[in-house]
C-alpha cells in the first residue's frame, strides 16, 4: 500500500478538485434544469450549451472588489466563508463512492459527517454576526435555530442505518446493503421512513428552499450573506451546494446502497445515484414556496422529533426479533 | 359620473341643507357646509345613513380672483369629501368645507381612519391644515421639504435644493 | 377639539400611533427598515417595523419614494393630453387609469361615449384585470418563495400567460403596456381583423394554466401555513380605512363598483361578484383568483356581441385644446384590480380651460396601504412580506 501520507495527500488534492469541479458543474445542472422548470432556456451563452457557465461566474466573483463593512468585525468576517467550504469538503473524506475509492474509511463515518455537520452552523452564524448588518443578523439567528434544531431528526433518522447495519462506517453501511437490500426498500418501512426524514433535515441543515429562511431573499435581501460581495460570496453560495452534494451522497450511501447496482457495481452507480438525488433536491427548491420561521421548528419539535424517537425505537425493536445481525 | 350640479341624490343635498346649514353654490360642485357643522355632518352620514366606506379628501386652492373664488380678494382653500355606502346601489355623498384663513378645518380621524394619510397628503401638498389630527407631518414629500406644491402660488419649475 | 380618540372601529387593532419610548422597558427594540431598496416592497416603499425579536410592534410606513407630482402636471397639461400620463400611475393596470380619467373628463364636458366604445372598453377593463392579478399571482408567489426558489416558478408561468394578454394589447393599440388608446369620448384604437379568435385562445390557455396555479399554491400545506390567519383585515376596519376592492371582499363584504354602480357596459351582463369571509391572505389569494375566472367568463360573454357604430363622440383632435370645460366637479371611478379607483375633476383651469383647474386621483391603494400599522403589529417579519404581496400595492398610484 502507498505511504499513507501519500495516500491522503492524493486523496486531499482529489477531493478538492473533483468534487469542486463536481459542485461547480452541479451549479450549472441546476440552473439548466430550473430553466426549463420554468419554461425558459437556463444558461446558454458561455460554451456550448452554457457549459462554461460555472467558469465565467467563478472569474467574475474572483475579480470583484472584496467590500469589508467598516464596521464589521474584519478578521471574522474574512474567516466565515472559507470555513464553510472546508467544512464541507471535510465530510466529503468519508465518503465511499466505490468499494476501494474512499479517502478515510473511518469506523465512525456516521458520527463524523454529524459533526460536521452541526460543526457547519458555525461559520453561518459568525458570517451573519460578523457583517453588523440587522438582516444578517436576523438570518444569522434563524440559521442558528434551524440548525440546530434540525440536527436532531437528522442524528435519529442516521440512527437507523446504522442499527440496521450494525455499523457506523460509512462502507459498511453500504456492504450490508449490498448483501441485504437497500434499505430504502428493505426493511419494509422504518428505511424508507428514515431517509424521509433524512432528506428534510438534511435540507433544513444545508438552507435548502424550503427551509431557506436564513438566506430567505423575499424578506431578508440575502440573509446572511447579505454584505458579501465577491468571492466571500462565491464561498458560501458554493458551500450551499457543497453541502447539497455532500448531502445526496451521503443519503446514496446510507439509504440507496451506495456503489451498488443491478450489474457491475462501482463508482458509477454511487455518482448517478448521487446526482439524482442532487436532481430531486432541486425540484424541491424551484418548486415549493419556503415555511416561517417559528413554523419550521414547530415541524421539527412537534412532528419530526417524536416521529424520529418512535423511529429509532422501531428499528431497534425490528433487529432485535431478527435476533441480532445476521 | 357627476357633472354639473350638486352630485349627491336631491335626497342627500336636502338633508345636508336642511340639517346642516348646507348651501349649494350657483358655480356647482358639491354643497358647501360650515365648518362648525363639518364633523357632525360625517358622524351623522356614516352613522345613521350607511355611509361606512371612506372616499376621499381633495384640498384645492383658489387664489384671489381665480375661478370659484373669483369675487373674494383673499385666497380660498376648500376641502371636499366623498363618502360611500355599501353594496347593491352604493352611493356617493361629497360635500365641501371652506378652510377657515389661518385656520384649520376639524379633521376625520375620530370616525375614519382612512381620513389620516388623505388628510396628511392634502396636508403635505396644499398646506391645509386639520384640527386633532394624531399625527400631521408630510406624507409624499421630504419632511425637511419647504413649500405646499400643490398651490396655485407654487410654479410647477420651483427649484429644490440638491439632494443631500 | 382634543385628539386622543381615534375611531371606535381601529380601538381593537394596534395603535398606529404607540409610543415607543413609553413601550417595555425590558424589550431590546430593533428597528429594522423594510425599504425602500427590498426585493419585496413591490416598488419604493419604506416600511420602518420595530421588532421585539422577530414580531413587529410598530409600523411606521413611509410613502412617497415615487411622488412624481402628477397631479400638478395634470394642471398644466390639457385634458386631451393627460391619458398617457395617466397610464403611469397604477402602472399595471393602465387600461383602469386611462378609464377613469376619460370618464372623468366626458361627465366634466357632458359627453356620451358611442356604445361601441362603452362595450370595448369593458372588454378591455376585464383582459387587463387578468392580466393584472396573474401578475400579483406571480410577485405574491416570488414573495413567499423567493426569487430563487419556488416563488419565481410561478411568476416566470404567470408572465408567460400574461404576455399572451399584452400581445393582444400590442395587436389592438401598438403598446404592449402602456397603451394610450382612450380618447375623451371614445377610444382611439378599434378591433383588428382576426383579434377575436385570438383573444378566445388566449383566454382558453390562461383558464387551463389557472387550474396549474391553485394546484400549485392553494392546496400546497407551506402555502397554507404561511396564508390562513396571517395579516386579517376585517370588514369594519376595511371600510373604515376606505379599502375597496379585493381586499374589502375578501373581508366578506359583497362590493363592486361593476355591478353596484354600473359603468361602461357593465349593467347589460351580470357580474357574479367574488367574495370570502376569512379576510387574511389566503382569502385574498382565492378572491384574486375567483375574479380572474370570472372576467375570463365576461370576455366570453362580452366578445361575440360588440355592436358596430362610431367608436369616438368627438372628431379627431387636431390640437391640445380641443377640450375646453369652463367650470365643474366630476368624480368618476373604475373597479380596478386594486379596488375604486376614481378622478375628481374641477374644470376650468389654465389654457382657458383646456386643463383641469384640480385633479385629485382616489387611488385604491394608498387606503390598501395605510391598513398596515393596523394589522401588522403582532406577526413577524415573514408574515409582513406576505401581507404586503398579498394586498397588491402598486407605489406608482400611491404616491403618483
Amino acid at each position: 500500500m502507498m505511504n499513507p501520507w501519500l495516500r491522503a495527500l492524493v486523496y486531499a488534492l482529489l477531493i478538492c478538485t473533483v468534487i469542486l469541479t463536481l459542485t461547480a458543474w452541479s451549479i450549472w445542472f441546476e440552473r439548466k434544469f430550473a430553466g426549463r422548470m420554468q419554461s425558459r432556456l437556463g444558461p446558454t451563452f458561455y460554451g456550448p450549451a452554457g457549459l462554461a457557465q460555472p467558469i465565467m461566474d467563478a472569474l467574475k466573483l474572483l475579480q470583484k472588489e472584496w467590500l469589508i463593512p467598516e464596521t464589521a468585525d474584519r478578521w471574522l468576517f474574512i474567516l466565515a466563508p472559507p470555513l464553510t467550504v472546508i467544512l464541507a469538503l471535510g465530510s466529503a473524506a468519508v465518503i465511499p463512492f466505490s468499494a476501494t475509492v474512499v479517502a478515510a474509511d473511518l469506523d465512525i463515518g456516521v458520527l463524523y459527517l454529524l459533526a460536521l455537520g452541526s460543526l457547519m452552523v458555525i461559520p453561518v452564524w459568525v458570517a451573519g454576526w460578523s457583517s453588523n448588518n440587522k438582516y444578517a443578523m436576523l438570518g444569522a439567528m434563524r440559521a442558528v435555530a434551524q440548525g440546530v434544531s434540525y440536527e436532531i431528526p437528522l442524528v435519529l433518522a442516521s440512527l437507523v442505518p446504522v442499527i440496521l447495519a450494525g455499523s457506523m462506517s460509512l462502507s459498511d453501511i453500504v456492504r450490508y446493503q449490498m448483501e441485504h437490500g437497500w434499505f430504502v426498500a428493505w426493511p419494509p418501512g422504518p428505511g424508507l421512513i428514515a431517509f424521509l426524514f433524512f432528506l428534510p433535515a438534511s435540507l433544513a441543515e444545508a438552507n435548502r428552499i424550503p427551509f431557506d429562511i436564513p438566506e430567505a431573499e423575499s424578506e431578508l435581501i440575502a440573509g446572511v450573506t447579505t454584505e458579501y460581495t465577491g468571492m466571500g460570496f462565491g464561498f458560501l453560495y458554493l458551500a450551499e451546494y457543497l453541502h447539497t452534494l455532500i448531502v445526496s451522497a451521503v443519503a446514496s450511501a446510507l439509504f440507496f446502497g451506495g456503489w451498488d447496482g443491478p450489474f457491475r457495481p462501482g463508482l458509477h452507480w454511487m455518482v448517478l445515484k448521487t446526482l439524482l438525488l442532487f436532481a430531486g433536491i432541486f425540484w424541491v427548491r424551484w418548486s415549493l414556496v419556503r415555511f416561517r420561521s417559528d413554523q419550521l421548528m414547530k415541524l421539527c419539535w412537534r412532528y419530526m422529533v417524536p416521529a424520529g424517537l418512535v423511529l429509532v425505537m422501531s428499528a431497534g425493536l425490528w433487529v432485535f426479533f431478527r435476533g441480532g445481525q445476521p | 359620473m357627476t357633472v354639473l350640479g350638486s352630485p349627491n341624490s336631491p335626497e342627500l343635498d336636502q338633508l345636508l341643507t336642511a340639517s346642516f346649514e348646507a348651501e349649494l353654490l350657483e358655480v356647482g360642485g358639491p354643497p358647501l357646509v360650515p365648518a362648525p357643522r363639518h364633523f357632525e355632518l360625517a358622524k351623522t352620514l356614516r352613522d345613521d345613513h350607511g355611509f361606512l366606506i371612506f372616499g376621499f379628501v381633495v384640498a384645492v386652492h383658489f387664489p384671489a380672483g381665480q375661478a370659484e373664488n373669483a369675487a373674494g380678494s383673499e385666497e380660498l382653500l376648500r376641502v371636499i369629501y366623498g363618502l360611500r355606502t355599501r353594496g347593491k346601489g352604493t352611493q356617493l355623498v361629497t360635500w365641501q368645507v371652506n378652510v377657515p384663513t389661518g385656520g384649520a378645518v376639524p379633521t376625520l380621524v375620530p370616525l375614519f381612519a382612512g381620513a389620516d394619510w388623505q388628510e396628511r397628503e392634502q396636508y403635505d401638498l396644499l398646506g391645509v391644515r386639520f384640527d386633532g389630527h394624531p399625527d400631521l407631518r408630510r406624507l409624499m414629500l421630504a419632511e425637511d421639504w419647504e413649500g405646499h406644491p400643490l398651490r396655485k402660488d407654487y410654479a410647477i419649475d420651483t427649484r429644490v435644493h440638491p439632494w443631500r | 377639539m382634543a385628539m386622543t380618540q381615534t375611531s371606535p372601529v381601529t380601538a381593537g387593532w394596534a395603535d398606529p400611533y404607540l409610543d415607543i419610548e413609553a413601550y417595555d422597558p425590558e424589550a431590546d427594540l430593533m428597528v429594522l427598515n423594510l425599504g425602500p431598496q427590498h426585493p419585496s416592497t413591490h416598488g419604493v416603499f419604506r416600511l420602518k417595523l420595530y421588532l421585539d425579536g422577530e414580531i413587529i410592534v410598530k409600523v411606521v410606513p413611509f410613502a412617497g419614494y415615487l411622488h412624481r407630482g402628477v397631479e400638478k402636471l395634470c394642471e398644466k397639461l390639457t385634458m386631451v393630453q393627460l391619458p398617457p400620463i395617466f397610464d403611469k400611475n397604477d402602472y399595471v393596470s393602465p387600461m383602469m387609469n386611462e378609464q377613469s380619467l376619460v370618464m372623468s373628463f366626458e361627465a366634466l364636458l357632458g359627453i356620451e361615449v358611442p356604445r361601441r366604445a362603452r362595450y370595448l372598453r369593458t372588454i378591455l377593463a376585464e383582459l387587463q384585470r387578468i392580466a393584472s392579478h396573474l401578475l400579483w399571482l406571480g410577485a405574491f408567489a416570488m414573495d413567499l418563495g423567493g426569487a430563487l426558489g419556488g416563488g419565481s416558478t410561478l411568476f416566470l408561468y404567470c408572465f408567460r400567460e400574461r404576455e399572451l394578454i399584452l400581445d393582444l394589447f400590442e395587436e389592438l393599440t401598438g403598446g404592449r403596456f402602456h397603451y394610450n388608446t382612450h380618447l375623451i369620448g371614445g377610444n382611439r384604437h378599434d378591433v383588428p381583423v382576426g383579434w377575436d379568435p385570438k383573444v378566445y385562445a388566449a383566454l382558453d390557455v390562461i383558464e387551463a394554466r389557472l387550474v396549474e396555479y391553485e394546484d400549485f399554491l392553494t392546496r400546497n400545506q407551506i402555502y397554507i401555513d404561511r396564508t390562513r390567519g396571517v395579516g386579517v383585515v376585517d370588514a369594519e376596519l376595511a371600510m373604515n380605512l376606505g379599502i375597496t376592492g379585493p381586499v374589502l371582499r375578501a373581508a366578506g363584504v359583497d362590493h363592486d363598483l361593476r355591478r353596484d354602480a354600473p359603468y361602461h357596459c357593465y349593467d347589460e351582463i351580470d357580474v357574479r361578484v367574488v367574495t370570502a369571509t376569512a379576510g387574511d391572505c389566503e382569502a385574498r389569494g382565492t378572491v384574486r383568483l375567483g375574479e380572474m375566472r370570472e372576467s375570463i367568463r365576461l370576455v366570453r360573454e362580452l366578445l361575440p356581441g360588440l355592436p358596430t357604430g362610431p367608436l369616438g363622440a368627438r372628431k379627431p383632435i387636431k390640437t391640445p385644446l380641443a377640450e375646453k370645460a369652463s367650470k365643474g366637479h366630476a368624480y368618476a371611478c373604475v373597479e380596478s384590480p386594486r379596488g375604486e379607483l376614481g378622478v375628481y375633476t374641477i374644470g376650468g383651469g389654465d389654457n382657458k380651460g383646456a386643463s383641469p383647474y384640480r385633479l385629485k386621483i382616489r387611488s385604491p391603494s394608498l387606503h390598501v396601504l395605510s391598513c398596515l400599522p393596523y394589522v401588522l403589529p403582532g406577526q413577524s417579519v415573514s408574515d409582513a412580506v406576505a401581507v404586503l404581496g398579498s394586498l397588491d400595492p402598486i407605489m406608482g398610484e400611491v404616491d403618483r
